[in-house]
């Protein structure tokens, strides 16, 4: 019987070690396969896998254009990633309703994970009661302004309403300047414009409901209103902006050849990165201003970016421990110093601890009601697929605002007939 | 000389023709040397002036391309390129020595089969030949691109080898026969040897057609550590941003081997070319 | 192997085309000839066939017409030898390069604020004209068509070249007897000579145009506003950008059935030339 037993007992020990050794190989999609996020997230899985020798991460990566179209061709295959990088919103439901996407709202709620989190930043990767992924980056969007070219234009405030705003741009290029750089080769960029007035013109259950695929209707008139704005805006473009990249017109605006710009928060780092000291000591921050329309005024365009779990993944356990280490406080910490971003950890820095301009930005966020998500990521492909082609044709002024809500209904029409 | 007194007009004519000449050089020439010179600027001086000589050769520029992906995406088209062109000489001069020196039923429609091959655009087949690739577990590796590229390359492999056999002597098979050799090592010794000429055509071809090859490689490999050549390029524009600079540099690189391959080797190019007429 | 690669991706692709299917999710629904139906409907459908239809009328004209041109020029006695050589690789050397490389240079070139393109035509006083070449829909086709000129004319040439050399030193012999001009020679030998030749270029052309991908993909991605759209675009956004796998096989079925009809042609003439 003893004998027995000490042979089961080794047996076991045998079995349990056997299983401890077998490493389990996780793959991980993320998109920034650049020289300075590429090397720092590699490091982090060097050290996830040093804290967790059962556990190995292969890592690949796509870049933001291409992710948006590869993302959907690699869930359908059998490679598809362990945990993954996505943008909450209509990108990840849809990917939801097909089931590639691992519920983990148990595991949020049961250790408390949950708690780590800024609530508003979590949020967005719920979808209908269930949570589905955690941020990596927090994200918003808000003017930069060149206060030496605000000066001498005379513009002496920083605008607060609609009609400010616009009378400042008029000020700046009747002093020969440049008002707004905008490049708009990629229309993601004119889509967080017509995002943020959108949500500020439309009344914010009539705007809710619209996202929805399955019920928009893009009636509301709020909607042609956001448009005129835009047009408004457009004399005071820096030139061809549909031929242009963001980051081409970004690179202008840091070396002052214009004197406002509707940029992420994210790119703040670029600015100690890449800006001549001159802007670096003169630059400054403003929320979109209020428009006066029916929507909510306190609301802030962008939305978090962050990671999920595929729903087919043979290793639930494993990836769940990747991703709670990846969007983790520890990381977090390391991914401010390293590559300026933040993500959505409750009290992540003290004031002393960051830059000016990332304080600032944190505080705007914190500040605002709730985020408004991007325009394109909010949308079914192929409302924006539709949206993007007018919206562009607007900014070179082919097409009116009425048209272009007459084309974005009947493609929303079509897409409402298949739910 | 003789020529010249005798019509006065002919000698405007060789000058403008000339000129007309050198001023299209320019035109072919000139736009890379913009982007060579513009390569070895610091990113400001290029948005600052595109046109004049770099105060100071940035060589770093180069570097900073190389590091960033591109030796890499060169080791991917070099890994690549050398396993397809090994398998589409091995099995294309097989095949089509097959078919030009041996009768057996149903050759003419192999034949056939095989060249209609050169008929059909990769392109049309880009959906079903992706979901084959998953199905078969080879999506996202390399032998996505090598079996694709071997399929898409045969006909044309076959074609070109195959009247080239037909074009030369039997007389030196039937001696080396009858000296004892087996039809492989006829075919080894005898054949492979004298086609040299042949060979490097179709290695040649197969070699830029590898090295610039996009479709596929954009669509059947999904990470960036695995991309080729084009492709990696193309992301360059994406993941660099602004710094342009760097992403000439990765131009230059790129073209370069294409460039020393064809200067070494130009007789093999033209012929290659010409013999197959087909198009990118 | 062949079979498995080439032929059985053309047979699936009619098969795909009749049904409603997204790369990611496992379900597919049979919808009939709905997918061609809609193709119909589509009027990027229309901008990209006229895109194909333009560039391929643009390429045959400048590529083997003039191609042809610089072919005879280089054969005839206006040039040196050496310099004939020269001219032939540098002219040659192009078609070349990666297309990636090219439409990423041209990219640049075109570039409204520091692009090669405009800053000439700042140069010789044409400063009227300065656009953004790739942004602006009005140019940006031609622009994308202008790249593909330069860098495919001089491989044309060669082909054509290559034709030239076949022909019989003879003919060329009895005509100087009689006295003809170089101009004469031109259209009554040389033409007739590489007529085979001529049009196994116009039809490589052809397809060519047909297969446009890569050129859109780099420099413009279809845009703006879809003016640059073409087959080979317009299959893969379907495709691989909006998630209908089905609808994408429809038009790649049309552009098959394209370049299949094309390459017939092509074969019929090639084999003429070669018996």
């Amino acid at each position: 019987m003893r004998r027995g037993l000490l042979i089961l007992i080794v047996f076991a020990t045998l079995i349990s070690t056997f299983l401890v050794a077998e490493q389990v190989e996780l793959k991980f999609l993320h998109r920034w396969p650049d020289p300075i996020n590429q090397p720092f997230l590699e490091n982090v899985v060097k050290d996830f896998e040093a804290l967790n020798p059962d556990i190995k991460v292969n890592i690949q990566a796509i870049s933001n254009d291409p992710f948006k179209e590869k993302i959907k061709i690699v869930l359908g295959t059998s490679e598809a990633p362990d945990v993954f990088f996505t943008w909450p919103g209509e990108f990840t439901n849809r990917f939801i309703r097909a089931g590639r996407i691992m519920d983990i709202t148990d595991a949020l709620v049961e250790t408390g994970w949950i708690d780590d989190f800024v609530y508003s930043q979590l949020e967005p990767f719920m979808y209908e009661g269930r949570f589905y992924g955690t941020p990596y980056r927090i994200d918003a969007k808000v003017f930069m302004y060149n206060r030496l070219l605000f000066e001498k234009a005379g513009v002496d405030f920083v605008p607060e309403t609609w009609e400010e705003f616009l009378v400042a741009c008029e000020k700046l290029k009747k002093a020969g300047i440049t008002p707004i750089a905008f490049g708009n080769e990629q229309p993601w960029a004119i889509s967080h414009y017509i995002g943020t007035l959108n949500q500020k013109s439309v009344p914010e259950d009539v705007w809710l409901k619209d996202l929805d695929p399955a019920k928009g209707t893009w009636d509301h008139p709020g909607y042609v209103e956001a448009l005129k704005m835009f047009t408004q805006l457009i004399p005071y473009f820096s030139q061809f902006p549909n031929a242009i990249k963001h980051a081409e017109a970004r690179a202008n605006f840091f070396a002052g050849g214009s004197a406002m710009m509707y940029v992420e928060i994210v790119e703040i780092p670029y600015v100690y990165r890449d800006a001549p000291v001159e802007f670096q000591e003169n630059w400054g921050m403003f929320v979109f201003p209020n428009t006066g329309g029916p929507g909510n005024q306190n609301y802030l365009t962008g939305y978090p970016e962050g990671f999920v779990i595929s729903a087919d993944t043979k290793y639930p356990e494993q990836s769940l421990r990747f991703l709670k280490y990846l969007t983790g406080r520890e990381v977090g910490r390391r991914e401010y110093a390293e590559v300026g971003y933040l993500n959505g950890i409750k009290n992540l820095f003290d004031e002393d601890e960051v830059d000016p301009g990332t304080w600032d930005a944190v505080q705007l966020v914190m500040k605002a009601e709730a985020m408004a998500n991007w325009l394109d990521s909010s949308l079914h492909a192929r409302i924006w697929d539709v949206y993007s082609v007018q919206l562009q044709m607007l900014v070179d002024g082919v097409t009116t605002p009425e048209k272009v809500m007459q084309e974005v209904r009947k493609a929303a029409d079509r897409v409402r007939a298949e739910f | 000389m003789k020529s010249y007194r005798r019509r006065p007009g002919r000698l405007l004519g060789v000058t403008l023709t000339n000129a007309f000449m050198w001023l299209l050089v320019i035109i072919v020439v000139y736009p890379i040397i913009w982007i060579f010179i513009n390569s070895l600027k610091s990113n400001s001086e290029l948005f600052l002036n595109s046109f004049g000589l770099p105060s100071k050769a940035m060589f770093s520029n180069y570097i900073d391309a190389w590091n960033q992906g591109l030796s890499s995406y060169f080791m991917n088209s070099i890994i690549v390129g050398a396993v397809s062109i090994f398998f589409t000489i091995a099995l294309g001069s097989l095949c089509a020595y097959g078919i030009a020196r041996f009768e057996f039923k149903g050759k003419n429609f192999i034949f056939y089969l095989i060249l209609g091959g050169l008929l059909l655009s990769p392109q049309a087949s880009l959906v079903p030949l992706f979901r084959m690739l998953d199905f078969l577990k080879l999506y996202n590796t390399y032998w996505a691109l090598i079996l694709t590229y071997i399929a898409y390359r045969l006909p044309f492999a076959v074609f070109l080898m195959h009247s080239y056999f037909l074009s030369f002597p039997k007389e030196l098979e039937d001696s080396a026969r009858i000296d004892g050799c087996g039809t492989f090592t006829t075919f080894t010794r005898i054949v492979l040897p004298i086609s040299r000429p042949i060979v490097a055509s179709v290695a040649i071809m197969t070699a830029i057609f590898v090295w610039n090859e996009f479709i596929f490689a954009l669509v059947f490999v999904e990470d960036a550590k695995m991309y080729t050549i084009p492709v990696g390029l193309a992301n360059f524009k994406d993941a660099l941003n602004t710094n342009w600079t760097a992403i000439l540099a990765g131009i230059i690189i790129a073209s370069i081997p294409i460039i020393v391959l064809y200067m070494l080797l130009s007789k093999s190019f033209i012929s290659g070319l010409t013999e197959g007429s087909v198009k990118g | 192997m062949i079979l498995v690669f080439v032929y059985l991706p053309i047979v699936q692709n009619f098969y795909f085309s009749l049904f409603k299917m997204s790369s990611y999710s496992p379900t597919k629904q049979f919808v009939g000839l709905a997918n061609y139906r809609m193709i119909f409907e589509d009027d990027v459908f229309y901008i990209s066939l006229k895109n194909n239809t333009l560039y391929a009328v643009i390429s045959v004209i400048c590529q083997v017409g003039f191609g042809m041109l610089l072919a005879i020029i280089l054969e005839g006695s206006f040039i040196g030898r050496k310099l004939k050589v020269f001219f032939r690789n540098v002219y040659f050397m192009p078609s070349l390069l990666s297309v990636t490389a090219v439409g990423l240079m041209f990219y640049f070139i075109y570039n409204p604020n520091i692009g090669l393109l405009n800053g000439i035509l700042e140069l010789i006083g044409l400063g009227d004209l300065k656009t953004a070449w790739l942004g602006n829909p009005k140019t940006a086709i031609y622009a994308v068509i202008a790249m593909s000129q330069w860098q495919y004319t001089g491989y044309i040439m060669v082909l054509l070249l290559v034709a030239i050399q076949k022909i019989p030193h003879e003919q060329y012999e009895a005509a100087e007897i009689d006295g003809a001009s170089s101009f004469n020679k031109a259209i009554h030998i040389t033409i007739p000579g590489i007529r085979d030749m001529i049009v196994v270029c116009t039809v490589i052309t052809v397809i060519g145009a047909f297969k446009l991908f890569t050129e859109i993909y780099v420099m413009t991605q279809g845009g703006p506003y879809n003016s640059t759209q073409v087959l080979g675009t317009f299959m893969y956004r379907a495709a691989f950008a909006y998630d209908e796998m089905g609808y994408g096989s429809a038009i790649a079925v049309i552009i098959f059935a394209i370049t299949f009809l094309a390459s017939l042609v092509q074969i019929r003439f090639a084999y003429k030339g070669n018996n």
